[in-house]
């Protein structure tokens, strides 16, 4: 550097930098405020509605839930068992059929022409939303939880596809010229040298699919595909609100419980077996922090979800 | 084998480490539960209906519709305009509503900024709750507290992105760099001061990408939201499906498909160029 031979001026105060101009973030502010207003010109959302709102989901909320019906419990449980049955295979669906896009789509391991078109297949496939997925899969499979099974399981896979190629492509490549160097197969590649290090965070994936699947499918129902969705739409439509508080109250506990298990299991593949000892007071923050969450917005950050 | 001789000790493989049991165990959960849930008794009976659709052949009903499907009408392209942009409407509004509430829950659901234990506790206990309510479900409810249109709809996305983004950003504030916290802390900020100039700055890029994210999502909700009456292209997707007008649902579904896939593009475009 020439700093050595040319020594920086002499000022008697130390110069402090500029302030940055905030042009950006005015201007975002600016574009903010002019959609905000376009938007609320165009969604036609009426003013009186909206001010008794608030009062109105007081109402609802007392009507759900102050006086439960303990006989809809059962009903309500069946629907649930149902729900998470559908978002069980539905995930297993996925679970298989993106495994082999995930490969095909990791920029490390497949050419960069088939690795481009993956992804685009795969980000086609996520933009059919599962209850449209459903008005089309019914005019085949019919009215029941077997329709709802098979769009979950088609829109899964493209989520699953590009978060599993994201673990594809953070190995080590060690492995990868270790199989090359004995002159292995494409297949014996994928087998030996990715599957081993990609495989726990691409099944903590599946199972965070999995308890994404079922709030999807706690509502597919309301097309006719099964589960508890139906329940609520009907008693909702019907105003029997202690049995619609009753499917509600079941929906987010039974959901809030598998989310616990599902998520155990997960930070217990990732980070393996030592972790679940309380070491001291660090360790234990430190596993508050979910990998799959951390995973997801990485992901999300860097545009590659 | 025979050919070494006692002066060389041949290198020693390592043995092979057994797989854990703990495998077979989850391999066999897992087939249990599939089974469980795909047999005719105990489960949806996924088997016998795919080997009874399969067996029967497509029905002549099925193959008209779709006929129908496969030739859209696109005569009706001009009436699914004002729709379209309802439901564009309700995206934009709901995730700006969202994601400004999801900043605030955010910064009480992260163990930095939360300023106090039970703060936190009680801030992840409501956002779990909320996060286990699908989409579609709060606009069910809200659909029958406030009544058919577009203010439910905004409503549900509201919930949802809270859920979505608060959860997301959360976890980013967790992982921060302490340097401008304890700056903050020397100079005896405040939760909100300490918040504002020691963790904000830090998460801006992540939060803006995690709201265009939002929007992405809201679109393709806001897309179905009106299949339970919360307004929107759903509305009309529903109306056609009802009339058994396949031909105008075809149409309907291949504009929400372009509609959400260029949405996808230009979020995850700005997305990258936000973090690069």
């Amino acid at each position: 550097m020439s700093a050595v031979t040319s020594a920086p001026r002499r000022t008697d105060k130390p110069q402090r930098p500029d302030a940055p101009s905030g042009f950006g973030r005015k201007a975002g502010f600016v574009i903010v405020l002019v959609l905000a207003v376009l938007a609320w010109n165009a969604a036609g959302l009426q003013l009186d509605k909206l001010v008794r709102a608030p009062a109105r989901i007081l109402r609802l909320a007392e009507l759900l839930f102050l006086w439960p019906q303990w006989d809809a419990f059962g009903i309500a449980m069946q629907g649930m068992l149902e729900s998470v049955q559908m978002a069980w295979l539905g995930t297993l669906i996925a679970a298989v059929l993106s495994l082999p896009l995930s490969l095909l789509a990791a920029r490390n391991v497949s050419g960069r022409f088939g690795s481009e078109a993956t992804r685009q297949v795969l980000n086609g496939i996520r933009a059919f939303p599962e209850l449209v997925l459903v008005i089309l899969i019914v005019t085949v499979f019919g009215l029941g939880p077997v329709t709802g099974t098979i769009a979950l399981g088609i829109h899964s896979i493209g989520t699953l596809g590009k978060l599993s190629s994201e673990a594809v492509e953070s190995i080590d490549r060690g492995p990868l010229e270790a199989v090359d160097a004995v002159g292995g197969t494409w297949a014996q590649r994928m087998r030996w040298g990715v599957l081993p290090q990609a495989m726990p965070e691409i099944v903590a994936f599946w199972l965070y699919r999995f308890e994404i699947n079922i709030r999807a499918s706690a509502v597919l129902g309301v097309v006719g595909a099964g589960g508890i969705g139906a329940q609520l739409t009907e008693t909702l439509r019907y105003k029997e609100f202690g049995r619609a508080g009753m499917a509600f109250v079941v929906v987010v506990v039974v959901t809030l419980m598998i989310d616990a298990i599902s998520g155990r299991i997960r930070r217990r593949i990732i980070s393996g077996a030592a972790d679940d000892r309380d070491v001291d007071g660090e360790a234990k923050a430190q596993l508050e922090v979910d990998p799959i969450i951390a995973a997801e917005a990485g992901a999300v950050r860097d545009g590659e979800v | 084998m025979s050919a070494t001789d006692a002066g060389t000790v041949a290198p020693q493989r390592p043995t092979k480490p057994r797989p854990s049991p703990m495998r077979y165990v989850a391999v066999g959960v897992v087939a249990l539960l599939t089974w469980l849930a795909a047999s005719d008794l105990t489960g949806i009976g996924l088997v016998s209906r795919l080997q009874r659709t399969f067996a029967d052949g497509i029905p002549d009903r099925t193959a008209e519709i779709f006929d129908q499907i496969l030739s859209p009408d696109w005569s009706i392209l001009g009436a699914t305009v004002d729709p379209f942009l309802e439901t564009l409407a309700m995206a934009v509004l709901g995730t700006l509503l969202g994601c400004s509430l999801a900043l605030l829950v955010a910064f009480g659901a992260s163990a930095i900024t939360a300023g106090g234990r039970k703060r936190l506790a009680g801030t992840r206990s409501i956002m779990s709750v909320i996060r286990s309510v699908p989409d579609v479900m709060w606009a069910l409810v809200f659909v029958s507290a406030v009544g058919t249109g577009t203010i439910s709809g905004l409503l549900a996305l509201v919930l949802f992105n809270i859920g979505v983004v608060a959860k997301l950003l959360s976890e980013t504030i967790d992982a921060v760099d302490t340097g401008p916290l304890e700056a903050a802390d020397a100079a005896g900020a405040g939760i909100i001061a300490r918040a504002r100039t020691a963790v904000f700055p830090q998460v801006l890029p992540n939060y803006l990408a995690f709201s265009l994210y939002a929007f992405e999502i809201n679109v393709r909700a806001s897309a179905v939201l009106g299949l339970v009456g919360a307004g929107g292209i759903g509305q009309l997707l529903l109306f056609f499906r009802n009339r058994f007008d396949y031909d105008r649902v075809s149409l309907v579904v291949v504009e929400i498909f372009v509609f959400v896939f260029l949405t996808e593009l230009l979020s995850i475009t700005l997305r990258r160029r936000l973090t690069e």
